[in-house]
């Protein structure tokens, strides 16, 4: 099991290969000069173009250019960002964690909320639980991201006056800035939420939540009704089998037969679900960050698309790679914990 | 003549199948289609629906006069009413304005559901929007559906290690998430609705290939597939006589029934500023025009909730129906319930 994951990661580095040649061969359509821009950072250095093309061999074949680009993204040079005028790799790791603390809130409640009322439908299936829930998943599976976010952000920040948007209020980030390079505020984690706990102040702890609150409803609700789904579904499937009819006929009660026996077992398609769930999550955040206002991954690319900046797309579509790997490998290994049954050579 | 009827397998009426019935009794299936049809006439008919609020580009286009508009464009024994519901010119796809306020303007005789900011018209955004929604939708499906036939029916048919090597191909592209592959596609390749659209065909045609490929594995299996070897059929011949046809019905319906979550991706993107040109009617792009009037101004947080509502609302109810009549049909045809 162990020497199997760790085969897996070992097979990163050839997931992560094949994409930046997918990705290095799709700028092939784009002229030298363009491919350079990715390289340039002030406005003075437009008059070097030419200089930049050398220097990172851009006019030179696919293969010489693909090497000197490895050899630039290994040193942790992936181009400069436009949008948020700084290095490609330093940009991912200041939004990171602002996209990681709002995946952090809505991936698990999402899992266990849905889990839960996938499980309450199959067992009341047909009656009127089972429909309640089904209308509601297929309503909230239909609605899109960003019409609920905005309604959320019309009613209930803007009429009701609950939450906020942006990630903290204008004056709180003042002040910490400004206490953060007086070195009174120390940025531990990145998460806003854990560190004020870490620098025992709960104001920022309460301010950072109160202002992840909407955006976490959006993602919960969104992908949610797509877990519910297929939770019951699998749900219903094992119920209609053999070894429930067996434990049924033994005498449990239908609780134990339903959570010690079906459950357990419906599960197992429920994990593939959630790696995937992971992915869609970084869809989701894309649209979410950009409605709410935090300076996240998601909405770096998002504004990255827009102003056609190439190089944060690029990093952004490499980084999503490895977390989409990463993932696949949680579920495989996560598989066969919970599925007696798969055993990997 | 009576041997040769007696002779063929009898086939089951449609109206009389379990499906349909199953289908029939379901009552969120019913309020699906209800949708449906209710946005495909909606689109057919846009031209007439909007004739006395078209822009001036279309009308010419149309070789209409603005005053002769109504009577010609709603009337279905004039030629103008055929060609402007068959073929219209794609100058009417796009939103007519009424000045060029950045300001959104409430809803008033001529506009009943406003005009957003940029002075676009509401209503007539809305109505040939359900169009451009089924144009997308169903090119998109389309070019997807052809891509998943030539990988699916590779795998499928030829097994080994072109099967090997296309599937692993197949996972990869199913499980990187495709906004993010279409932002790639928008940055290189410029913003424009074919980009968007050609790069969302190039995610979504997997599951077309892993069903088709499933249905191929079990049709092969069969006997009349032995049968027509034994006759002395070549593979390409059982491929596309046998096979295929055998193999491809099922994925067509249910690859139709994908045209909302298309519609949505699309959406999705022109909401973030990466689809269409500015001005198509397009839902995505008009709850985009909104962006800036979500929230109203102090003391009247709703007052412009006209210009996110309606287009939100369409977007939402398309995909609805498109998604509970997905679900009616996989639950009418599935062999277990």
């Amino acid at each position: 099991m162990l020497v199997y994951a760790i085969r897996r990661v070992l097979q990163l580095p050839i997931v992560l290969f094949v994409v930046s040649v997918v990705i290095v061969g799709l700028l092939q359509f784009l002229p030298p000069t363009a491919r350079a821009a990715a390289y340039v950072k002030s406005e003075q250095q437009l008059a070097h173009i030419d200089e930049i093309i050398k220097q990172y061999n851009l006019d030179a074949p696919f293969y010489v250019q693909y090497w000197t680009w490895l050899k630039n993204a290994l040193k942790g040079n992936l181009g400069f960002s436009r949008v948020d005028k700084k290095p490609v790799l330093e940009a991912i790791a200041t939004r990171l964690p602002v996209s990681a603390e709002l995946v952090l809130y809505a991936f698990l409640p999402t899992l266990l909320f849905s889990i839960w009322l996938g499980t309450l439908a199959a067992i009341h299936r047909d009656r009127f639980l089972d429909q309640l829930i089904r209308v509601l998943a297929v309503v909230f599976w239909s609605l899109p991201t960003f019409v609920l976010g905005i309604a959320l952000v019309a009613v209930v920040y803007g009429y009701l006056k609950l939450f906020g948007i942006g990630r903290l209020p204008p004056d709180l980030i003042i002040q910490l800035a400004q206490q953060a390079n007086a070195g009174e505020f120390r940025y531990y984690t990145g998460l806003l939420s854990l560190d004020g706990l870490l620098n025992g102040r709960l104001d920022v702890t309460l301010a950072a939540l109160k202002h992840l609150v909407l955006p976490t409803i959006t993602l919960i609700l969104v992908l949610g009704a797509q877990i519910v789904r297929v939770m019951r579904s699998s749900m219903l499937d094992e119920l209609g089998k053999d070894y429930v009819r067996t434990a049924r006929a033994k005498g449990l009660p239908e609780k134990v037969v339903h959570y010690k026996h079906a459950r357990r077992n419906a599960l197992i398609p429920v994990i593939t679900l959630a790696g995937l769930m992971f992915a869609f999550m970084l869809n989701g955040v894309v649209i979410t960050e950009t409605i709410f206002n935090l300076p996240g991954l998601g909405q770096w690319a998002a504004a990255a698309a827009v102003q056609l900046d190439q190089p944060s797309i690029l990093g952004f579509a490499l980084f999503t790679a490895l977390i989409v790997a990463l993932a696949n490998i949680a579920v495989d290994v996560l598989y066969a914990l919970v599925d007696p049954r798969i055993r990997y050579e | 003549m009576a041997e040769a009827t007696l002779l063929k397998p009898r086939r089951e009426s449609f109206w009389r199948s379990r499906a349909w019935r199953r289908f029939r009794r379901n009552p969120l299936a019913i309020v699906g289609t209800l949708i449906v049809l209710f946005f495909m006439l909606v689109a057919i008919f846009a031209p007439a629906l909007t004739a006395d609020r078209m822009g001036r580009s279309c009308l010419r286009d149309l070789g209409v006069k603005r005053t002769e508009a109504v009577r010609v464009l709603r009337n279905p024994l004039s030629p103008k009413f055929w060609q402007a519901t068959l073929h219209p010119p794609a100058s009417c796809y796009k939103i007519p304005r009424k000045g060029y306020s950045p300001i959104p303007k409430h809803p008033s005789k001529k506009y009943p559901l406003g005009l957003s900011g940029g002075g676009y018209d509401i209503l007539y955004g809305l109505i040939w929007g359900a169009r451009s929604a089924f144009y997308v939708g169903i090119l998109v499906i389309g070019v997807a559906l052809l891509i998943g036939i030539l990988i699916g029916g590779l795998t499928g048919y030829l097994g080994g290690w072109v099967d090997h090597a296309l599937m692993r191909f197949t996972d990869a592209v199913y499980a990187f998430p495709g906004l993010v592959l279409v932002m790639v596609a928008v940055t290189i390749f410029g913003r424009s609705l074919t980009t968007i659209m050609l790069a969302i065909a190039i995610v979504s045609w997997p599951t077309y290939a892993r069903m088709l490929r499933g249905n191929i594995l079990k049709v092969k299996a069969q006997d009349f597939v032995d049968a027509a070897r034994a006759l002395g059929a070549g593979p390409l011949r059982i491929f596309f006589k046998h096979v295929l046809p055998n193999a491809i019905g099922p994925l067509i319906i249910l690859a139709s029934l994908d045209i909302g979550s298309i519609v949505l991706s699309v959406a999705a993107l022109s909401f973030l500023g990466l689809g269409p040109e500015i001005g198509f009617a397009d839902w995505g792009q008009m709850v985009n025009f909104a962006r800036n009037w979500i929230v109203g101004p102090p003391g009247e947080p709703l007052k412009y909730w006209y210009t996110w509502v309606w287009p939100g609302l369409a977007i939402a109810l398309f995909v609805l129906g498109w998604n509970l009549l997905g679900d009616a049909v996989r639950d009418a045809l599935d062999p277990r319930s």
